[in-house]
This record gives structure tokens, C-alpha cells and sequence, in this order.
């Protein structure tokens, strides 16, 4: 189907949604926890007798139109206590809603089908939600609650190893999964090289991973969308928490500011890593802190408006030769009006930026780089009727890149203050997105969203001959860079390239039968941004660059078909998926390339392609004193970077031989088999047990098919990319949860976590070096393992 | 230079503890010719020390066994707006049979030795032939220019481990112009730079050795000239003799040198090698000018 006929088709189906009319009356409101005015997110409200429901939006916000009449609503959250109230329909209804928690193992949440049904017939799929309570379930190395190591536990979802920074989805790249942190882009989701995520658990309420069938709101990278809610504060009465750990600790104040209207929340969380490597000896350190703040204020029942930010930072260094500090900041405004009960839109203003600062004084420079961006998002949400919502909303975001700047580190140094050149682009997006009940057992999402992304002019931009980069050597076979032939001055008014894509989502669910759907989604999507990243994970030296007129923008289609089915009153749940996804413009990098600090970065990048498929499987228990989930996917991931038809020399074209010969390669974090395993048991009111089993084919990697010398070197020699793989992957964590019985009569609540990673002490290799001993000259092959079995505890307070 | 190396290294010093040799069986490719025809010029001598060894390779845990060429042959000519002014070439043999080791023919009737003074000229073209098995081969380089150091010293300072030894190193880059340089820190440890952010610059820095160098121990650091493509080339071979570095690891591929098969090649109907692209040797001809000290360790 072509784009206009999509478009016309979303109009067409709108259309016929308008004309019926019928008495009816709106039922809206906010739902919150009772103990802390706590927006609660994904909240069902139901209207058993119509079959008929509604799920809170991100902001606790609700609006169901319905004809007239009496009805028992029924309200449920996992975790919380059912709210059951009847209402007489006669008129359009305001009703904000308190839940309260379930007292733990005291009684079972009651679902009834009506309620679990919702999630069957939504057309949403390929999506996983996690709670924060899960979260901090979760075993994790050295005891530190980590929202990117959680969802590592997803069907779909791995990453490149121990220590590797960020997560892969669908066999799709780290940077191509948009990070949003309250609205907020995050350019880097990890701290010290990945070994912990950069979110703070203690300030987060919710986070939700798309993997696809992505919505139209939704755009600007090609993979996933993990979407993190920070909470708002408590504006009942003030609250602190925390924790201990052997890594890190974190402090969280929450609390009014004008009771039930206002209220503020300021978490910390620092580590003192050095301080447990004892390797470091000397004044050296290693250690990352993060901040969160956030405000909010409810101004009226039309209007309310919330402030947050987040500050993080990494510092590594070791003594004063060597100094490397980086992170993201977020500053972020909002702003929820309701422009009727049916109508909830919200303002944004958002600024972000990544920092990445590396001194290295024996060399004799500092070096900075970064990228900042200014977002305004203006996002409504129409809710027309029981049948039918419609969200709508524009996007635009500023971008300004410094690939780096370079500036002697003493008066001694020989290098020449010099800053490559900025860059800068605006993306800008419009959407429609419509989530639509078609029958009883038929609903549509389907949307559009239209993207426009413009490299803006900049001060310096290099010419080279015939448009052309990246030269190749027919003879030997070599990509290289090419010299500029000119260097041209567009200025900073003007564009340099421009770019518009029309992203057409759609999404099925067809009912079977209260407890079984199948579901169907195609997702395009456009990527106008790529992180320069030649390892199998990033690096926090990694810089982004913007799509111009050397670098195209990624394009993604991905279609997904799947069968949902709840058993046993919705206690269990399970999800199987497939998919396949097909990316275009997957920039890859010609051999040696060298990625920092080169001001021509054309001149090292080819446009290739990306492909991965896979079958997802996902078998929930949803209920009782165990919970938890196993998790098994198969998949393939591959990219490839075919020649291109070189320039015409004596009338003759000539085909280039491409990267890896132009074939299919494995990309680093294809994973063939992927078994994730989590279960939760409460043993009594004490003690919870908490495991994870992880079982993943070994990563790809290259063994040298031979060696050669030169000049003495003894180099290891290669044959096509990531044809091996390392050992499988597999390892078992363990987690106690000690929560003292005296806790329920003090103020001050604790409780302590002893967790073992890897309690079998498996030596997980996280690579192969073939190399040559310096001492013995003999060649060999050496395996490095991240971590052994790691034991840890943490405390964890709240008062 | 490739700067997140240093974080490589950093953050190696973190895992250092858990690393284990294995065995590991590993496959091995059809052997190819391998040529080491780095020639370092020091301009003070009168003949240029021509000395191109020959292996083939070998599995990764083997030896790495020589070969003998039928032919090696290095001809160069000097041109001066396209009209050749000086020709002439060199024939090479392993005076001691079945080295693998190549050096200018003493036995012929003429000098073979090649005189420094012709790289007074300016694009001195010279050209490698090679037969082996059967297969021809062929190389072009022109040779490039260094600049001289102009201070090596030891240090005491130490980045990661207390073990390392400091060197410090200090040069005057060749002004006006965009240049390479290949550092041989002895030990076959090698580290390649570009003067993007020094030229014309006295540049001086820290080379750290993983190990406490043995006092009394005689040092040779030098300095070679180099262009684009050999810096690539050594670039990519200290990276892979280092072994891949876990998340860090950039993608491995054959590196490929300047010296390439021409057997097939009729210019006819084959003009090029794409549809060949697996039948290459390995290896370099570069003839590069050379800046040598030595210094005694402490």
C-alpha cells in the first residue's frame, strides 16, 4: 500500500467512527496510590457490563465516554486492591481514584476475566512493562537494582556480553534503541563501561520496552522504545529511602511541598567502586554518582505541571595522566492540560546532553565532546468514545553535535588547541496515531507519523571528488579514506541535506476467545542519528552523528505476528511472537577505521543493511507466593555492506568487493538461543527468594584461521567476520530478601538483600585474545571472564 | 593515534585478574605468501638497506615457516614532469639458501644496491616483483620522510601498574604538510600517530612498557615515516596482535597489505581483482626514512 492510500484509509476510518450519536456521558479522572498521591501508570478501568475499558495514560489520566446508565467500574492494578464503584451515568463524571497496596501474601489479587481481557484485545503487542517492584527483585551483580540488566531478562532483548554497555533488541543495534527518561532523550544508558545502568531505581515508577509494533508517537530510532517514568514525589507526607550496598548507595527524599497539590522529590546515588579495586593503589578512582529531582504541581483539576531532572556523571581516572568523566543531563518542563474531559494534552520542553571528557596528560591533551538537544513535544489524547482514541501530536527537536575539541593539557604539550567542526540538525515530527475497536473481537491501531529531519549548514564542510569519500583499491582490495579535494564554508543558514519519511504503524489484535487473541503489527521507522561505534559494545568515547549528505538515515520495517493466551483465570499468561525486521542504511565502517576525532567521519562509513528474525516465546505466573517468567527466544541477526559500482574509469564500471566481501555477517550480539528464567518466591513474611537462570549461545567472535609476522609482530589472521563463537553463556544468581518481623512496629523499615551472582562460579567468557606471550614468544589463546561468582548484600531503609 | 585505546587498556586493568590461557582448536586457511619488505632508510649510509623476508602462514600455534621465491626484483625510476629521468633496479637473493631472507644480489655482474642519494629526487617510484609458486606478485611504494626525535629519555611516572616503564619521546613534525609516523618501541611494540593535532608542532609524550624494563638493558626507539596507507596497515596490525578486546573489540578482517597477485590479470578482460577478492598475500613494501636513539634503562 502506498503512503497516500494509508493515509487515506486512517481518514476513511475515522469518518465512519464520528457519525453515530447516542446519549452519552465521559467518566475521567486520575488514579493514585492512596498512601502518596502517586500517579499509577497502565491502570484498568473496567465496565464489565459493556465490555468496555480504559487503561490510565502516563500521567495517571483516564476518560472513558459511555452511553447512559448504572455500572460497577471495576479498577485494578497488579500489586493494588481491587476498587470496585458503582456509578449512575447521567451526566459526565469526574472521579479520581486512591488504590491501595495489597498487604503482601495476605491476599491474592482478585482478576476477573473482563479485566484481563483488555490486554488480549489491545492491538499493542511486543511490548513488556516492568515494574519497579520487579526491578529490584531481580538478582543482579553486586546487589545494585538495574533497570537495564532487568530487561536483559526479556524475550528479545540481550546484549554484547558482562560490562557490555546498553541492550540489543531484536537484534538490533545499542543506538538504535530510543531511551526515554520522563520524555527525555538519554544518549547513554550506562555507567563504568556498562557495568551498571544509569537510572537510579529508587526514583523510578514504571518503565515500559517496545520491541514493536512501536506507536506512532514514538520515532527517531529503529529498534525499541524503553520508556522510563520517574515518580513525582509524595505530597502526603515526607519520605525517605534508601540503601547499602558494596558498590553504591542511594538516598531518596520525597514529600509536599503544599500538602496533596505540590510536591518534590531529590534522589542521589553515588558509588565508591575504587574503593573495593584494590588494583588501584595509587590516587586513582573510579566512580559515578547520579542525581534525580523532580517537582510537581497539581495547579487545578485542568492543570499540572512537573519539573525534573537528572544528572549523571562518571569519573575515571587514574592519577592525574589520565582523567575521564562523562554523562547525560536532563532538564525537563511539563505542563497536562485538560482541554475537556475527553481531551488530555501535554507540553513539554526538554533539554538533554551527553558529555564525554577524557584528559590523558601523558599525551599532553584534554579532550571534550558531546551532543545537546532542545525538544518541544506537544502530545494530545483524544478520547472520543468507549471504541475509539486518537492521539495526535507535533515533535521538534534541535541537535547540536561537537565531534570534539582538543586543547594541550600543559604549557609543555605540542598540541594545538583545535575543535572539529559542529554539527547541527532539526528533526521534526507530526503524528496521528488512532487506537480503534473495530467489533467485540477486532481492534486497529494504526497511525502515521511524518518525519522531517534537516542537517543544518555548519562552518566547514569537506569536497571530494565525484561525491565519493571513501576510495577503493581494485587491486588491493582496500576501502580508504579520500582526500577532500576542496573545503567548502556553507555557513550556518542553509541546509546540507534534508530528509522527509512517512512512517506508517499498524497494529491488529483479533479476539479468539476471552483468553486468546493474535495479534499483527507492521512498524516503519526512521533513524536520522547513528552513534559511531566500531566495538561489539559502545564505548562512552562514542560520538553521534547526524544523517547529511554522505550519511542516509536508517530505515526499519519490521512485521510481527503473535498469540496471546491467558490460562487459569489469567494467572498464567503467554506470549509467543515472530518477527522480522529489515533495516536500511545500517552504517558499517571500512576496515581500521578510526572513529574519534576524525573531523571527515564520511570518509570511513559505508551505507549497508541490517536484517533479524526471530521467534519469541514468553510463559508468565502472574499471581501467588511464586511469580515470575521463562523466557526463550531464536533469532538471527546479520548486517551486511555490499559493494558499491565504483566510479566509471575508461568506460568501464566496477563493482566493489564491499565489507566482509559484501556477505551476510553475524552481527556481536546475535544470539541464537536466548533462555531467560526469573522466578520470586515468598517463603513467609520474612524471607523471599529470588532467582535468575540465563542459558545464551556464545556470542560471534573471529578465531584466526593462521598467523604472519611483520617486523616481528606476530599478528593473528582473519577470514570472513564473526564466524565463531565464544562458549556458550550461562549462569544462576541467587537473591534473599530478609525483611525483620519487628519492621511492621518501627518507623524506620529495613531490609536486607544477600544476593550471589553466578553461583556456580562459571568462568563466562566475555572474549578470546589470540596473542603472543611477551615473555615465553609462544603463541596463545587466552580466555578473559568478566565475573565470577560475585556474593553482595545490601540494606535498604525507608521511613 | 587511536585514543580510546588508552581506555581499553584502562579498563583491562580492571578484568586483568580473570584471564586464563585455554586450548582452543583452531581451523587453518590455505597458506599465502607473506612479505616483509619494511625498508628503513638512514639517509647518512650510502646504499639503502634493502632486506625483504618471505614466510607463509601458518596455523595460529605453529611455526611460521619461510618460503623461497623464484624471483624477487625491485626496479625504481625517478620522473621529473613525466619524463623518466632515472631507472634502474635491484635483483635480490637469500645469499644463504632457504632463509627466506632477500638482499641485493652481491654476485652480479653490476651493483645491485640501490644508492641512497636517488632519494634526493623528489616521488621516487620503486616497484617489488615477486614470483612464488608460481604466482606472480607486484608492489609500488614511494619512499616517505620522517622527522627526527629530538629527545628520549627515561621517566618515572606509571599509568596503570607500578611494573610499567616511562619513555618519554619528543619530535618536530614536518610542517606544511599532512604526516604519518610509525614509532618501533623495540620489542616488536610499535604505536602509529598523525600530526592532525600537532603540526608543525614539537610533540612530545609518555610511552608506557607493560613491564620493569632490565637496568642496563640498551633500548632502541625509533622513528619511521609513513602515509595514509601504511599507517592504516600498522594500525590495524598492532590492534590485532593485541587481540580482540572483549566489548571493545573492533571487527576483526584480514588486513591486507600493498602487495597484490597479478597472475590473472590480463587487462584484457580482467582488469582488477574484485572478482578475486580471496587470492592475495600479505604483507608491506614501504621504504621510509628512519630516525633511531637508543637510551640505557636505569
Amino acid at each position: 500500500m502506498n503512503q497516500r492510500n494509508q493515509t487515506f484509509l486512517i481518514v476513511f476510518l475515522l469518518c465512519s467512527i464520528f457519525s453515530f450519536s447516542q446519549q452519552k456521558y465521559t467518566l475521567s479522572g486520575t488514579i493514585s496510590e492512596a498512601s502518596s498521591n502517586e500517579t499509577l501508570i497502565g491502570v484498568t478501568i473496567a465496565v464489565p457490563e459493556l465490555k468496555a475499558g480504559v487503561v490510565t495514560n502516563e500521567y495517571g489520566f483516564y476518560s472513558i465516554t459511555l452511553p447512559e446508565g448504572d455500572y460497577r467500574i471495576q479498577v485494578s492494578y497488579l500489586g493494588f486492591k481491587d476498587v470496585i464503584q458503582s456509578i449512575a451515568l447521567n451526566q459526565s463524571l469526574k472521579l479520581n481514584i486512591q488504590m491501595v497496596e495489597a498487604a503482601e501474601q495476605l491476599e491474592e489479587v482478585v482478576v476477573t476475566e473482563n479485566v484481563e481481557r483488555m490486554d488480549i484485545r489491545k492491538p499493542q503487542m511486543s511490548v513488556n512493562t516492568m515494574s519497579i517492584e520487579t526491578i529490584k527483585k531481580i538478582p543482579v551483580i553486586l546487589g545494585e537494582a538495574d533497570v537495564i540488566k532487568s530487561i536483559l531478562l526479556l524475550p528479545g532483548v540481550t546484549n554484547a556480553g558482562e560490562g557490555a554497555s546498553g541492550f540489543n533488541v531484536r537484534g538490533g543495534a545499542v543506538d538504535q534503541n530510543l531511551i526515554l527518561l520522563d520524555e527525555a532523550i538519554i544518549f547513554n544508558s550506562s555507567h563504568l563501561f556498562g557495568f551498571f545502568s544509569v537510572f537510579n531505581p529508587d526514583a523510578i515508577k514504571d518503565i515500559k520496552l517496545y520491541k514493536g509494533g512501536i506507536p506512532a508517537r514514538y520515532g527517531g530510532r529503529v529498534s525499541s522504545v524503553l520508556d522510563i517514568f520517574q515518580k513525582e514525589g509524595n505530597s502526603k507526607e515526607l519520605k525517605i529511602n534508601g540503601g547499602i550496598g558494596v558498590v553504591a548507595s542511594r538516598l531518596l527524599v520525597e514529600g509536599p511541598i503544599v500538602k496533596d497539590k505540590a510536591a518534590f522529590l531529590v534522589g542521589g546515588r553515588g558509588s565508591y567502586a575504587h574503593l573495593f579495586l584494590p588494583l588501584f593503589d595509587q590516587d586513582n578512582t573510579a566512580y559515578f554518582y547520579d542525581l534525580n529531582t523532580k517537582l510537581n504541581y497539581n495547579i487545578n483539576d485542568k492543570n499540572s505541571i512537573y519539573l525534573s531532572g537528572y544528572f549523571g556523571r562518571d569519573v575515571f581516572g587514574i592519577s592525574d595522566s589520565f582523567v575521564n568523566t562523562y554523562g547525560n543531563s536532563v532538564g525537563n518542563f511539563r505542563w497536562n492540560h485538560l482541554f475537556s474531559d475527553k481531551l488530555f494534552s501535554n507540553l513539554s520542553l526538554i533539554y538533554s546532553d551527553y558529555y564525554y571528557g577524557l584528559k590523558l596528560d601523558f599525551v599532553g591533551f584534554n579532550w571534550n565532546s558531546g551532543i545537546q538537544n532542545f525538544n518541544v513535544k506537544y502530545d494530545l489524547k483524544h478520547y472520543i468514545n468507549d471504541k475509539l482514541q486518537i492521539n495526535y501530536g507535533l515533535n521538534n527537536i534541535y541537535y547540536s553535535f561537537n565531534p570534539g575539541e582538543i586543547e594541550p593539557s600543559n604549557s609543555e604539550s605540542g598540541i594545538i588547541k583545535e575543535r572539529l567542526t559542529k554539527k547541527y540538525a532539526n528533526e521534526f515530527a507530526a503524528y496521528i496515531d488512532v487506537e480503534h475497536d473495530i467489533t467485540e473481537k477486532l481492534s486497529l491501531g494504526y497511525g502515521l507519523r511524518f518525519s522531517n529531519f534537516i542537517r543544518l549548514g555548519q562552518d566547514e564542510l569537506n569536497v571530494y571528488e565525484n561525491d565519493n569519500p571513501v576510495v577503493f583499491d581494485p587491486f588491493l582490495l582496500i576501502y580508504q579514506e579520500a582526500d577532500p579535494i576542496a573545503l567548502s564554508e556553507p555557513g550556518r543558514s542553509g541546509s546540507l541535506a534534508t530528509y522527509s519519511n512517512f512512517e506508517p504503524r499498524a497494529s491488529l489484535a483479533y479476539t479468539i476467545n476471552d483468553n486468546s487473541s493474535i495479534k499483527a503489527s507492521y512498524t516503519r521507522l526512521a533513524q536520522y542519528l547513528h552513534l559511531l561505534s566500531n566495538t561489539s559494545s559502545p564505548t562512552p568515547l562514542d560520538v553521534w552523528t547526524p544523517s547529511g549528505p554522505f550519511v542516509k538515515p536508517q530505515l526499519l520495517d519490521q512485521y510481527a505476528l503473535g498469540f496471546f493466551k491467558n490460562f487459569k483465570e489469567g494467572r498464567y499468561t503467554l506470549e509467543t511472537e515472530v518477527f522480522y525486521k529489515d533495516i536500511q542504511n545500517r552504517i558499517d565502517y571500512i576496515d581500521g577505521a578510526n572513529l574519534i576525532a576524525n573531523d571527515a567521519i564520511e570518509t570511513v562509513i559505508l551505507n549497508g543493511e541490517a536484517r533479524a528474525y526471530g521467534l519469541e516465546f514468553l510463559l508468565r505466573k502472574n499471581e501467588g507466593k511464586f511469580q515470575g517468567w521463562l523466557a526463550y527466544t531464536l533469532s538471527k541477526s546479520e548486517q551486511r555492506t555490499p559493494g558499491r559500482i565504483s566510479n566509471v574509469d575508461n568506460g568501464r564500471s566496477n563493482l566493489e568487493t564491499g565489507i566482509n566481501f559484501g556477505e551476510w555477517y553475524n552481527t556481536p550480539y546475535d544470539k541464537t538461543h536466548d533462555i531467560s528464567f526469573y522466578g520470586s518466591y515468598d517463603l513467609n513474611d520474612k524471607w523471599s527468594l529470588n532467582t535468575n537462570f540465563v542459558y545464551q549461545t556464545g556470542q560471534p567472535t573471529n578465531y584466526p584461521i593462521g598467523q604472519f609476522e611483520f617486523q616481528g609482530l606476530a599478528v593473528p589472521y582473519y577470514g570472513l567476520r564473526n564466524q565463531e563463537r565464544l562458549p556458550d553463556y550461562h549462569r544462576i544468581d541467587l537473591a534473599a530478601t530478609l525483611t525483620p518481623r519487628k519492621n511492621k512496629t518501627k518507623k524506620v523499615k529495613g531490609e536486607w538483600v544477600f544476593s550471589v551472582y553466578n553461583i556456580y562460579n562459571r568462568r563466562n567468557a566475555a572474549s578470546i585474545n589470540f596473542r603472543r606471550d611477551q615473555d615465553t614468544g609462544i603463541n596463545e589463546a587466552v580466555r578473559t571472564s568478566i565475573f565470577g561468582i560475585v556474593p553482595a548484600v545490601t540494606y535498604n531503609f525507608k521511613f | 593515534m587511536k585514543y580510546w585505546y588508552f581506555l581499553v587498556i584502562g579498563l583491562t586493568a580492571f578484568v586483568t585478574s580473570c584471564e586464563d590461557v585455554i586450548n582452543v582448536n583452531l581451523p587453518t586457511g590455505k597458506p599465502r605468501l607473506i612479505v616483509d619488505a619494511l625498508i628503513r632508510v638512514d639517509t647518512t649510509q650510502e646504499y639503502i638497506p634493502v632486506l625483504v623476508k618471505v614466510t607463509q602462514t601458518s596455523n595460529f600455534f605453529e611455526e611460521i615457516p619461510v618460503t623461497s621465491l623464484e624471483s624477487i626484483l625491485i626496479t625504481y625510476e625517478t620522473t621529473e614532469d613525466q619524463i623518466v629521468i632515472h631507472t634502474g633496479f635491484s635483483s635480490l637473493t637469500d645469499l644463504d639458501a632457504g632463509s627466506g631472507i632477500y638482499t641485493p644480489n652481491p654476485n652480479f655482474s653490476t651493483e645491485q644496491r640501490i644508492r641512497t642519494s636517488i632519494l634526493e629526487h623528489n616521488d621516487v617510484l620503486f616497484t617489488m616483483i615477486i614470483e612464488h609458486e608460481g604466482r606472480k606478485y607486484i608492489s609500488q611504494t614511494r619512499y616517505i620522510r620522517s622527522a627526527p626525535l629530538t629527545r628520549i629519555e627515561q621517566g618515572n611516572e606509571t599509568l596503570f601498574s607500578k611494573d610499567e616503564t616511562e619513555v618519554i619521546v619528543a619530535f618536530e613534525d614536518n610542517p606544511n604538510s599532512e604526516n604519518f609516523y610509525v614509532f618501533d618501541f623495540d620489542f616488536s611494540e610499535f604505536l602509529v600517530t598523525e600530526d592532525t593535532f600537532y603540526n608543525g608542532q614539537k610533540f612530545e609524550f609518555s610511552y608506557f612498557y607493560d613491564n620493569e624494563l632490565e637496568s642496563g638493558r640498551d633500548l632502541t626507539i625509533s622513528v619511521l615515516g609513513a602515509d595514509r596507507t601504511f599507517y592504516n596497515y600498522m594500525n590495524q596490525l598492532i590492534e590485532q596482535s593485541e587481540g580482540p578486546q572483549g566489548p571493545f573489540q573492533t571487527p576483526t578482517a584480514t588486513v591486507r597489505g600493498n602487495v597484490f597477485d597479478i597472475t590473472d590479470l590480463d587487462n584484457q578482460e580482467v582488469f582488477d581483482n574484485v572478482e578475486q577478492a580471496d587470492v592475495f598475500p600479505l604483507g608491506y613494501f614501504a621504504i621510509v626514512q628512519e630516525f633511531k636513539s637508543t637510551i640505557t634503562i636505569q
